[in-house]
């Protein structure tokens, strides 16, 4: 598994960084829908993965809505293409190895500090932005039953769209959870489903 | 109504540089074949999520329909972006007797087996994701001008950012058989809806590696 101490000031200056190259990619960054945060939780971020941009801006609605600091679970090869990152929060997982349990194990123990937040891609590949269903690893299982502290389960669901604009929006959809360890994996899946297909509907009538 | 410029040199330009915008903005552009009757006009029946829908069928156009391309637009939007009267693009005015002008005028076009009429059904920009496209009647009035003069094809276009940093769109394309003239806009609806469907189905199932 590959994991640095996260540096905060590099860790800053990359979400800062990263918000002035999405302010001119993108034309809006929205966030259509945001639960309540608990105090005196983590969070676990689980996002829909579907591509490029997922991470960079999962690490925007950390640092500027969720306001925790943040870490980032990546596949290997990507953080070993990309090291660089392991400096900002990022930590590796290997799939197809026995190691996938330490790298669980060591996100689990992040999220025993409330101050930190944890971006999980439950799908754990690169799946369609158009699919309704998402298909959550059994390693999200693992990983919550390991966390000790109190965290706060939030699921992410990005949307892409043009409308008037030559540039496209992300659309942010967040939807609250519940708290680890007090539901079961088949709650959650059900739950993020849910959210999902409701973010999908929601969009339908987003402003533009 | 607004009509189409004609000036040849800045119709050159205005082609030169969408193509450009449109390689440029999109990492990869990706379409089926569609089989094109050279004694038949096309009437272009699309779904409307962005601006770049007109600038990318534009595109498709010269790659592989290669008629003389015309889009029906809102009366708002030819007289704020006027360059894409360069394009083809003439005006249409819903709530306006001047519809029918522009049915009449469109409906010319299919006479001529040359021209290719794109038009948005749906009369205003929807989301991306959206399962039920709904359309407006106007393009049932159209049907039934140019009766059996042209040839119909549906487009359902997607745009996806996979695993690149700009995104990819997709256009997928189908020869419509059907004679529609003297039928309700349901049917018409329905079977774009098929298509629609089918090929957001196709849009989900990539394998993104």
């Amino acid at each position: 598994m590959i994991s640095h101490p996260r540096r905060k000031i590099l860790a800053n200056l990359f979400a800062k960084y990263m918000y002035y190259r999405m302010r001119k990619t993108f034309n809006k960054l929205v966030v259509v829908s945001k639960p309540e945060i608990k105090p005196g939780h983590s969070i676990l971020l689980l996002c829909n993965h579907f591509g490029w941009w997922d991470g960079l801006w999962a690490n925007y609605l950390a640092y500027w809505h969720l306001h925790r600091h943040s870490y980032i679970m990546m596949q290997e090869d990507h953080l070993q293409a990309r090291m660089w990152l392991s400096h900002c929060g990022a930590f590796s997982i290997n799939r197809s190895s026995r190691e996938m349990i330490t790298s669980l194990q060591h996100g689990a123990g992040l999220l025993n500090d409330p101050e930190n937040l944890v971006i999980v891609f439950p799908q754990g590949e690169l799946i369609s932005n158009h699919t309704t269903e998402i298909k959550v690893e059994k390693g999200i299982e693992r990983l919550i039953k390991n966390i000790k502290g109190p965290c706060q389960i939030i699921y992410s669901c990005a949307l892409v769209e043009y409308f008037e604009s030559l540039k496209p929006s992300a659309y942010f959809h967040l939807f609250d959870c519940g708290v680890a360890g007090e539901l079961s994996f088949n709650e959650l899946d059900k739950k993020i489903n849910a959210f999902h297909k409701q973010a999908l509907a929601d969009e339908l009538n987003v402003e533009h | 109504m607004l009509y189409p410029k004609t000036n040849p040199l800045i119709r050159w330009i205005f082609k030169t540089y969408v193509k450009r915008l449109v390689g440029a903005h999109f990492h990869r552009f990706l379409y089926n074949n569609a089989t094109v009757d050279e004694g038949k006009s096309v009437l272009l029946v699309a779904n409307h999520f962005s601006f770049w829908d007109g600038l990318i069928l534009f595109c498709l156009n010269d790659k592989l329909l290669k008629k003389k391309f015309h889009v029906m637009i809102l009366h708002e939007t030819a007289q704020k972006t006027g360059m894409l009267r360069y394009g083809g693009a003439f005006s249409v005015d819903k709530n306006s007797r001047d519809m029918v002008q522009s049915l009449d005028y469109a409906a010319e076009l299919l006479n001529n087996p040359g021209n290719l009429v794109l038009m948005f059904p749906q009369g205003r920009l929807f989301s991306n994701f959206v399962s039920e496209v709904k359309f407006e009647k106007g393009v049932m009035k159209l049907i039934e001008k140019a009766q059996g003069k042209f040839q119909l094809i549906f487009a359902a276009t997607f745009v996806q950012y996979f695993k690149h940093k700009k995104p990819s769109v997709t256009v997928y394309l189908k020869n419509e058989t059907g004679n529609y003239a003297g039928k309700g806009i349901d049917e018409l609806q329905n079977s774009y809806q098929q298509h629609y469907q089918a090929s957001k189905l196709l849009q989900t199932e990539i394998d993104i590696k």
